[in-house]
């Protein structure tokens, strides 16, 4: 590549840079401009709105508050109460996956009969719509109908006689199970395409110096996975801290449960709170991006070199 | 090899990446886009909205005579037919009106959203609205209803009277009652005694594990409603008729006190907290309680299992004794829209619904509770709704659910502070003290 680019005149390339670039700009402006109709318009308009206060009694009145709406938010206990309550979903509900989906992939990276038929199948929770599997495990964690109540009582287990949904730590758990059930999978196809991305050669080499399987999978396949976790870890936790649909349907965000999403909704929705309901969303999307962010930043150098790969 | 070794090829490897590695920068942009964008949709008709208040224009009844032209009713499902049923018998007898029925949500929530967005965009798709109890005060009070109050007023001699007070705010009718809904406590009578306070109730409930009460208490509008239910029968209050705010009282304490208390000990099993009108029902189709509280429509489901014949039917009781038994009024109300174009064929219908003989087939073609009150008594209903009586006592003593036009918020203040105090997490004075204060915020906010 730089040989070529030796050989070509200084002057003649740069004209071309740019007359690439031109048609670059060119041939990318469609899909910017709809980009910023869906996108950039509407994030721009709730900004605006997060700013001014509406009054339900005079339709049309918005009060320009600056940003008085944040202030009440950031001050009052209820943002802060969703967000931490949000954050330990997330880091109880990312971190089982991770471990979890690991194993799954490792198992799915085995060869055996029948392995293409189990790669598929293992999708199926991933491919429920989440408030069909909620409403399932509202189901399983009925107390008085449901099996797992009187599954935990017939044999002594702990957990028998508690109201799951109903108690706090309990229904985070019924919550962060059903993600974990749901989204596994999702996970260990991820991390599945690492695994396959690891040369055998490395396994042999590992296999002459003579490390054992323990040895192999902690100095050789959890290193070399590292960008596939992390990749997996940002989209779960992007997805979690988003989380809505499942404390929506299992406990309407009491016990503990209440989400930055779900407390958003609320007043947006069901208050009709346009102003401090859009602060709220922009809040949420705020935690989401510098979470984003440092992810990508302290996650692992490779992580950046598949984003600059997009880039190119 | 420069490149990462999780991009090499292979065969789901970098596609898989790719995709999802842009798709990551999306993922938070389309949220706030997706949020942004029902934010808009929510906001868009705002701007334009005159302060009309309820001075509102009048509704003529003499415009019914020989209305004719198209009719739209827009409103929730049709989870029983009452509403086709209704429309396709309001055109027979009217052959010069051809009514349709829209659906525009399948819940109550999604009606309402829809109904709003169409008010705010003065649209003139629907001609009459089907309104729940509650929302009386917030579409009049945005002027998107037409003055009532000489339709409404030529027919609520045949109406119960507390449900004619759910189509009112600020001395006007703004809505024609339709058919209506209260409370009823189901209760087996081979267990436990028939209610007659609710001491009573939960004292009988703690004396043997399957004689415990069921009702909702989920936090959601539902545990709202059988809050106040109790609260109402020991003569509490939330707000008064001038706004005021009446939570902050010794009625408040003890009801959620004994509710709490009630809780604790197994009065109400502790499931309760996640309940909602249909686990209720199906906790006690089970078999394992002796009280259940629920609506109406719970009746005919519960004659379909083995239960059948084994339990009883009685108004929501009186909290000690001292004071009268108060159940919270549901149901649905009619209402013209402020940009009706036929507004004459709007009166004709809710004429035909709100008259005697239509309000027979409500109880008996569709088993809702009808606004009338002679047809509770008619033999024809009571072949079929053999609790019609009980029912009439519950709709009769029930109170609306407080007149706001923020009544969202503050049922929210309401379900939030009493789940906290049910599931042991608040103590009663503090949840008394945030209800009377989230109340006030939310007043300030309109």
């Amino acid at each position: 590549m730089t040989a070529i680019r030796a050989l070509v005149p200084e002057r003649s390339r740069s004209t071309r840079d740019r007359a690439e670039r031109r048609l670059a700009a060119r041939m990318t402006a469609p899909s910017l401009i709809l980009m910023a109709l869906v996108a950039a318009v509407p994030i721009g308009y709730a900004i605006w709105l997060s700013l001014n206060q509406y009054s339900l009694r005079q339709a049309g009145l918005s009060r320009f508050v600056g940003l008085g709406n944040y202030i009440d938010a950031l001050a009052g206990p209820d943002w802060w109460r969703a967000f931490g309550q949000t954050f330990l979903f997330a880091a109880c509900s990312v971190s089982l996956e991770m471990v979890l989906g690991t194993g799954m992939a490792m198992l799915l990276n085995l060869a055996f009969r029948g392995r293409a038929f189990l790669r598929t199948v293992v999708l199926v929770p991933y491919a429920i719509i989440t408030v069909v599997s909620a409403i399932t495990w509202q189901t399983m964690f009925d107390p008085t109908t449901g099996f797992v109540p009187q599954i935990l009582a017939a044999f002594h287990l702990p957990g028998a006689g508690v109201v799951w949904l109903g108690e706090q730590g309990y229904a985070l758990a019924v919550i962060v199970m059903a993600d974990v059930w749901k989204t596994t999978p999702f996970a260990a196809l991820i991390i599945l395409a690492g695994l396959q991305a690891i040369s055998q050669e490395t396994y042999e080499a590992a296999e002459l110096d003579g490390a054992n399987r323990w040895e192999t999978f902690l100095h050789v396949t959890l290193p070399l996975l590292r960008p596939a976790i992390v990749l997996a870890a940002i989209f779960r936790t992007l997805d979690a801290l988003r989380i809505f649909d499942l404390p929506f349907v299992l406990t309407h965000g009491a016990n503990g449960t209440q989400s930055m999403s779900m407390l958003a909704y609320g007043q947006l929705n069901e208050n009709r709170l346009v102003g401090q309901g859009s602060a709220l969303s922009i809040l949420t999307f705020l935690t989401v991006m510098i979470v984003s962010a440092v992810y990508i930043r302290f996650g692992g150098g490779n992580i950046r070199d598949i984003a600059r790969e997009d880039h190119r | 090899m420069d490149r990462p070794a999780f991009s090499n090829p292979s065969p789901a490897g970098p596609r898989g990446v790719r995709t999802r590695s842009t798709r990551r920068r999306g993922v938070a942009a389309a949220l706030a886009a997706a949020g942004a964008i029902s934010l808009a949709l929510s906001g868009c008709g705002t701007s334009a909205s005159p302060s009309a208040g309820p001075t509102a224009q009048a509704v003529d009844p003499a415009s019914a005579k020989g209305a004719s032209g198209s009719l739209s009713i827009c409103g929730g499902r049709d989870s029983v037919g009452l509403y086709k049923g209704t429309v396709d018998a309001f055109m027979k007898a009217n052959p010069g009106i051809t009514a349709k029925y829209i659906v525009l949500g399948a819940t109550t929530d999604d009606a309402r959203t829809q109904a709003v967005q169409r008010l705010q965009a003065k649209s003139g798709e629907c001609d009459l609205f089907l309104t729940d109890v509650t929302w009386t005060p917030e579409f009049a009070s945005q002027g998107w209803l037409q003055d009532m109050t000489k339709v409404t007023d030529a027919v609520k001699g045949t109406l119960i009277p507390s449900t004619v007070a759910t189509t009112q705010y600020k001395g006007k009718s703004w809505a024609t009652p339709y058919y209506t809904n209260a409370g009823l406590l189901y209760y087996a009578k081979d267990k436990v005694a028939k209610p007659e306070t609710w001491k009573q109730v939960y004292a009988e409930a703690a004396k043997a594990p399957g004689n415990g009460l069921v009702y909702q208490a989920k936090q959601y509008e539902g545990l709202t409603v059988n809050f106040l239910e109790l609260l109402y029968s020991a003569g509490g209050d939330v707000i008064d008729g001038q706004g005021n705010v009446k939570i902050d009282s010794p009625e408040t304490r003890k009801v959620l006190d004994f509710m709490a208390s009630g809780v604790k000990n197994g009065s109400a099993d502790r499931a309760v907290l996640t309940y909602e009108e249909n686990s209720t029902r199906l906790a006690y189709e089970s078999g394992k309680y002796g009280y259940e509280r629920n609506w109406p429509n719970v009746y005919g489901q519960l004659n379909a299992t083995p239960l059948k014949g084994t339990f009883g039917v009685a108004p929501l009781p009186s909290f000690d004794g001292s004071s009268k038994g108060s159940g919270v009024l549901g149901g649905w109300n009619l209402a013209i829209s402020a940009f009706s174009s036929n507004p004459g064929a709007a009166v004709a219908f809710v004429n035909f619904e709100s008259s005697p003989e239509w309000q027979k087939h409500v109880a008996m073609d569709y088993s809702q509770a009808p606004a009338g009150e002679a047809a509770y008594s008619d033999p024809e209903v009571l072949a079929k709704m053999p609790f019609a009586q009980e029912l009439l006592v519950s709709v009769k003593g029930a109170k609306p659910r407080p007149v706001s036009p923020v009544y969202a918020q503050i049922s929210e203040a309401i379900n939030k502070n009493v789940h906290a105090v049910l599931a042991g997490d608040s103590s009663t004075e503090d949840a008394v003290k945030k209800m009377a204060e989230q109340i006030k915020a939310a007043q300030a906010s309109f």
